[in-house]
């Protein structure tokens, strides 16, 4: 360590400098992955480029379906955003040392979340290049009526809530300095409040349109928390696994476990939260369950959903199983299996499965089934190689500056 | 030494290979056919520009017509009249479901031919109640049948219209006489509004409006039946460049047994007030409080 | 002849002349609301049809004048009146049509009425229907909802209604719209 901090601005160039040489510099490994995330990124920006010029006409959606699996990502992008802020809580909110030397990867995991939640709302837009209306000021806000204001104002609030306190510590620690509380530590506070909210604005975008009786329920909120924080540990526990093997970073087992407990008990909340809904819609019957129907058992023969709704189910119910009766002594690897089943079984239940049979039956009760096609495909999973891109960039600089192999020259 | 030069080499030849492959990603991009100039990507909301400003709007609203469909076209901004507040009252005894109001309004508002497109749907709804989930649209028997009973829908220009609310730019919002409208040139095409309508009243422009130069209607207005631009929101507007000159709406001239009844709430010996006064009017899905501007109703 | 003289001269104030109206919001002067006069009005279908197929029609005068000398020639479907089918409820010809004057009609108070008249006659027994025609909630019109901008005009009843079998044919319903339904082939 030095004896005394680098300038804290004179040395910021040289900073960004080194780290694009660390974001593209590793082992063969380490190229292979970013080539194959960035071969998937390019394919996904040639889809995208396909669906600008010709409309969203190419792609699967429909005046009865008009959102798809643009928004069922966008959707489940927010979750894992806000569900990072569960390594967030233990680490500052109850001290929990080991939780507090990886917190970094949660912070990571929020910005390139984020991104990924962002990146799926442009691609959905039909005029890009309008997006300027959305800007206070310049454009027209249509602040505070607008749910899809709010979630603007929250998710960027977010994003740079997250990459500032990121780039504080990392930039701190680079130029040798101890980081000053003062600096990120309220910022962190704050965003435990804006995990919360980031994800209930965005269950408000859909639980207020009186008009779509299947997502216009109170409990929709508290069932994006829910499987907010299922998600969120479990992506940040597949991912603390994968530093622990790939890096020098120490990870120990204390972070993992602590994950553990919230993931059985989230878990749990999850599945109760969906049985809960489905107890309602099925119980009652009538034209505003029409949907629910349709999901779980397919309606006057259209049944697009019936295998994805419940491989789902299978997926969440066997994750939950395994949390909570794998051992994380000699079990870790079905703890990681755990993880995987519950972010497929998420990922269908908030994607297809919520966006979706909120447009079938229509509005005016006809049933139009939509599946995403091949552009959608595409553009999708670009968008998720941008946001590993992101990731593994922000935890390679986080993993080289905090084991001291990246350092600012002594001043 | 060598093994950096080595290195840096590699990465220069990545990076260049990166470079040239996102290139080819975005060559697509050139097949982009819409006619974006500088003047109409900074354009000012509808509300924000003065008298001026419009017309020269208009103007090139104009010439683009003319230079993408070879069409001469007029494209008007009618006003609001003080004093002049619209309703439509359907009577779903007499309509037959030979859907005539939706072609009219397939053609009076410049819709996509391929889509045969038209702000109006019409159902074939099972008598004894008026259940939607009975209801059809894809109906080509002859008609009208003995079971059923037809109701047309299209935008129920709502007080409390839940698709204005939910718009994050205001790129549409309530006019002065109750139409809703659209600035086609301000949406940004996030489809909210489409998901938050209970009477699938909106329609997206998923691909660039295509129509052959000779069935285009030159009647236009620029919050109206002006060819849309690929990308945004369209509504039926109760055919604003007619109805605020006077007119009918082309769907109410369209219909064959006068089941349209159209006019100003605020003249009290208008059609529609006699209608609302004399028959037992109703409206679609009260109950999620959207306060329709169009009426339903049965004789008795 | 009166009714239709109100119906046609009171559209500044909306037809029906027993009722009060106050006064207008809008003010000035107003366009007329002209009825459509049918072609079909006083014409019957001859057994012989042109090159469409379509019968040829025959006006009612040509046959008869005014002299009860052609009187009843025949009933509905007979020769003369072959393209006449009655399906018009439990009336007879001489519910409508004047017996001594085959170019007239006839109301049921025995008052004679001409053709070109003839709603006024359908009034007499559809008065419900009549009523809501008057107030523009039956029947169809086109031109201006604002009469001080511009005429308009009305469907006749005869242009709906065939005199003699009024019920509304049924008629093959235009296209619907052609909807993406992107899944529609693989579940048949």
């Amino acid at each position: 360590m030095s004896s005394k901090p680098a300038h804290p601005i004179r040395s910021y160039p040289a900073f960004l400098w080194k780290a694009a040489g660390v974001a593209t510099d590793g082992n063969a490994a380490f190229y292979a992955w970013m080539t194959a995330l960035t071969a998937i990124f390019l394919v996904g920006v040639h889809a995208y480029a396909q669906q600008f010029a010709h409309g969203l006409a190419i792609t699967a959606m429909s005046d009865h379906v008009s959102w798809g699996m643009y928004i069922g990502n966008f959707t489940f992008a927010v979750g894992l955003a806000a569900g990072a802020v569960m390594m967030v809580i233990p680490a500052y909110l109850y001290n929990d040392h080991e939780m507090h030397d990886v917190v970094i990867v949660g912070e990571i995991l929020a910005i390139s979340a984020i991104v990924v939640s962002l990146a799926f709302v442009n691609v959905d837009l039909g005029r890009l290049d309008h997006a300027w209306h959305l800007m206070p000021v310049v454009g027209r806000f249509n602040w505070p009526i607008s749910m899809l204001t709010w979630d603007v104002v929250v998710l960027s609030g977010y994003l740079f809530l997250n990459l500032h306190v990121v780039g504080y510590l990392l930039y701190t620690r680079y130029r040798g300095a101890v980081p000053d509380p003062r600096w990120y530590v309220p910022f962190v506070f704050l965003s435990i409040l804006w995990a919360v909210s980031i994800h209930t604005v965005t269950a408000f975008l859909y639980s207020g349109l009186g008009g779509r009786p299947f997502w216009n329920t109170a409990i929709l909120a508290p069932r994006f928390i829910a499987s907010a924080f299922v998600t969120g540990p479990a992506f940040i526990v597949l991912a603390l696994q994968v530093v622990r093997r790939l890096t020098s970073f120490h990870v120990g087992d204390g972070p993992i476990l602590t994950l553990l407990s919230v993931l059985r008990v989230t878990v749990l909340l999850n599945l109760f939260l969906v049985g809960s809904e489905v107890f309602t819609e099925l119980y009652s019957g009538g034209s505003h369950t029409a949907s629910a129907r349709y999901l779980y058992f397919g309606l006057h023969g259209h049944h697009a959903l019936v295998p994805w709704i419940w491989s789902a189910i299978a997926m969440n119910i066997a994750a939950a199983v395994i949390f909570l009766s794998a051992s994380p002594k000699t079990q870790l690897w079905g703890i990681d299996v755990a993880c995987v089943l519950s972010l497929c079984g998420i990922w269908i239940e908030k994607g297809l499965g919520l966006i979706v049979p909120g447009f079938v039956p229509s509005t005016l009760h006809e049933l139009i089934e939509y599946l995403p096609n091949e552009i959608e495909w595409k553009v999708t999973l670009g968008i998720w190689a941008l946001g590993l891109l992101v990731f593994t960039v922000g935890l390679k600089l986080a993993v080289t500056i905090f084991t001291g192999r990246m350092r600012a020259e002594e001043a | 030494m060598d093994e950096l030069t080595r290195r840096a080499a590699l990465k220069t030849g990545g990076a260049t290979l990166g470079a040239a492959a996102f290139a080819r990603a975005l060559a697509p991009l050139t097949e982009w056919e819409e006619n974006v100039s500088v003047d109409s990507f900074l354009q000012k909301h509808y509300k924000e520009m003065n008298k001026l400003e419009m017309s020269v709007v208009l103007a090139r609203l104009e010439t683009e017509a003319l230079e993408e469909h070879g069409v001469a076209v007029s494209i008007s901004d009618p006003r609001p009249t003080p004093g002049v507040s619209f309703a439509y009252a359907l009577n779903l005894s007499v309509c037959i479901g030979c859907r005539k109001c939706a072609v009219a309004c397939h053609e009076e508002n410049n819709h996509d031919r391929a889509t045969n497109n038209s702000y109006i749907r019409v159902l074939e709804m099972k008598k004894g109640g008026i259940d939607l989930e009975q209801g059809r649209t894809d109906y080509k028997h002859p008609v009208p049948d003995d079971d059923h009973f037809y109701m047309p829908v299209q935008c129920h220009q709502c007080d409390n219209a839940p698709c204005v609310k939910v718009c994050p730019v205001e790129a549409t919002w309530k006019e002065a006489d109750g139409i809703v409208v659209v600035d086609y040139n301000w949406c940004i095409g996030c489809r909210y509004c489409e998901a938050a309508c209970p009477y699938h009243a909106r329609r997206f422009n998923w691909q660039k409006p295509e129509i052959p130069a000779e069935e285009i209607n030159p009647d236009q207005a620029y919050l109206s039946n002006r060819i849309r631009p690929q990308g945004v929101m369209e509504k039926c507007t109760f055919c604003l460049h007619r109805t605020r000159n006077g007119r009918m709406p082309a769907c109410l001239e369209a219909c064959p047994t006068g089941a349209r009844v159209f006019g100003n709430l605020e003249d009290p010996n208008s059609e529609i007030r006699w209608v609302l006064e004399n028959k037992r009017v109703f409206v679609l899905k009260e109950d999620v409080g959207t306060r329709p501007r169009f009426f339903y109703f049965f004789d008795e | 002849m009166s009714t239709l003289l109100v119906l046609l001269g009171c559209q500044a104030g909306f037809a029906d002349p027993s009722r009060e109206f106050g006064a207008p919001v809008l003010e000035g002067e107003r366009f007329p609301t002209e009825v459509h006069t049918p072609t079909t009005l006083g014409v019957v279908d001859t057994p012989v049809t042109d090159v469409h197929g379509t019968p040829v029609g025959v006006a009612c005068a040509t046959c008869h004048g005014p002299d009860a000398a052609t009187a009843w020639a025949s009933r509905p479907g007979e020769p003369f009146h072959t393209g006449v089918e009655l399906h018009h409820g439990p009336i007879t010809c001489a519910s409508c049509h004047d017996p001594d004057d085959r170019t007239k009609l006839r109301l049921a108070d025995g008052t004679g009425l001409d053709l070109a008249d003839a709603m006024t006659l359908c009034a007499q027994c559809h008065g419900p229907q009549f009523r809501d025609y008057t107030h523009g909630s039956h029947g169809g019109m086109a031109g201006y909802w604002d009469t001080r901008r511009g005429p308009r005009t009305r469907n006749h009843c005869v242009d709906c209604h065939a005199p003699h079998a009024p019920a509304y044919a049924p008629v093959v319903p235009a296209a619907p719209a052609n909807d993406r339904t992107p899944l529609e082939d693989s579940h048949g």
